[in-house]
């Protein structure tokens, strides 16, 4: 009797994996230019939001943030919002460059060139994207009764996360860069009486695919 | 015995048929930080009338019933707060026009909401809460003689979330509306033709 709960968490354990297993992720890299990193110098990771129908999540922005300061060869990442405060309002949706001339120009202004020179920001890297859900199948009713409550169907849908990196020098205002990533994955909902949610972890993938390639791209590994 | 599914239904019918009848209250409320840009030479008296303290607004749902009550006025307030100081070499706050007059100041500001407009994904059917506001901003001289006169708009907007309601979804699009204008606010006032030339005649 004692084996059961043992069998049943491995079946959890298993039905997850291969949920896990569900998501692929594509990652290209295009270089312009030479990379590398001093221990003083930073970074900062900002998310586009000039485009009126979506806009990159402020948590997508954190998770790859997080990602490039982990390990030993973690990079020094100044937070969004923290930088997007101290410079405000030159990094507002409406005023933040565009281009890397946009970059050198607003570098002309005392009070910008003082704090990105107190951060010790050398690179920045503009995230542009968004996860969206698509081909969603299937249906699930859920009935409460006083005897009890209970669900009965199925539901399936694939959700598609498409995110791009462009890196910027700011040692001398050149593009040197763009990584972009692609990750589509398919999650589940099986329901008998208890309904078992099955996610692709498509957005978590991207994070952690891009966040490892840029690390390595800053680095210049 | 009392059936206990019946006493549920007891408290949730009523509690769902009076959330129905009332338009959901939304306070704005948020942080914004001071701008990063040089002072100009110049003392201001800013006067927030009752319009700009109190201003709210109500969307209406396509059956004409009140469904959002907004009230932003006073993030309005806190944002001039924190910007006009750095800004301006001196900053007065005052509540009407014959207070400005006797402040002492180069110039008195008068800022307006015209317009409010809220869109929401229910409505639109993007995956986004948006906000347009728009301002009239008037600067007199310290008698009360018109400087300039001018017309701002800000635009903010936040993706839809799970697990986020839409009352803090509308306070973040209100945000970013606001720090929109904090922005455009700061980096083209002294870009208004009558101030820059009132700048360059000082």
């Amino acid at each position: 009797m004692k084996q059961i709960p043992g069998a049943a968490g491995g079946l959890f354990v298993l039905a997850f994996l291969l949920s896990a297993g569900c998501t692929s992720t594509t990652v290209d890299e295009f270089r312009q230019g030479e990379t590398g990193i001093e221990s003083h110098e930073t970074v900062v990771i900002l998310g586009r939001r000039q485009v009126s129908s979506y806009e990159t999540s402020a948590d997508f922005v954190e998770c790859v943030g997080d990602r490039l300061a982990q390990g030993a060869s973690g990079l020094n990442v100044v937070p969004e919002q923290e930088f997007l405060d101290a410079m405000f309002p030159w990094f507002e949706p409406r005023t933040a460059p565009l281009r890397t001339q946009d970059l050198e120009r607003l570098m002309v202004e005392e009070q910008v060139a003082l704090t990105m020179r107190d951060y010790g920001v050398r690179y920045i890297i503009w995230l542009d994207g968004f996860t969206e859900t698509i081909d969603r199948t299937g249906s699930i009713s859920c009935t409460i009764a006083p005897g009890g409550a209970g669900c009965f169907g199925f539901g399936s849908w694939e959700d598609d996360a498409s995110f791009s990196a462009r890196i910027w020098d700011v040692s001398n205002f050149n593009s040197v860069g763009t990584i972009s990533t692609d990750a589509t994955g398919q999650s589940y909902v099986p329901a008998v009486v208890i309904p078992i949610p099955l996610i692709a972890r498509v957005e978590a993938n991207a994070c952690q695919r891009l966040g490892d390639q840029l690390k390595s791209f800053v680095i210049g590994s | 015995m009392k059936n206990p599914a019946i006493s549920i239904c007891a408290i949730l019918l009523p509690a769902l048929l009076l959330s129905a009848c009332g338009a959901n209250s939304v306070v704005i409320s948020g942080s914004f930080p001071a701008p990063n840009i040089g002072k100009l030479p110049i003392s201001l008296a800013a006067v927030f009338d009752g319009n700009l303290q109190d201003f709210a607004y109500t969307e209406y749902s396509e059956t004409g019933q009140e469904e959002y009550y907004i009230q932003s006025g006073q993030s309005h307030i806190q944002l001039f707060n924190a910007i006009l100081p750095a800004m301006f070499d001196r900053v007065v706050f005052v509540n009407s026009l014959e207070d400005a007059s006797v402040a002492g100041v180069d110039a008195i500001f008068v800022p307006n909401i015209e317009e409010f407009q809220l869109a929401l994904p229910a409505k639109t059917r993007l995956d986004v809460y948006e906000v347009w506001i728009k301002y009239n901003m008037r600067l007199l001289t310290a008698e009360g003689d018109y400087l300039a006169d001018w017309v701002l708009t800000s635009y903010g907007k936040t993706p839809t979330e799970t697990f986020v309601t839409t009352e803090t979804a509308i306070n973040d699009a209100a945000i970013v509306a606001l720090r929109d204008l904090a922005s455009t606010f700061a980096l083209s006032f002294a870009q208004v033709p009558e101030i820059s030339d009132w700048l360059a005649n000082r």
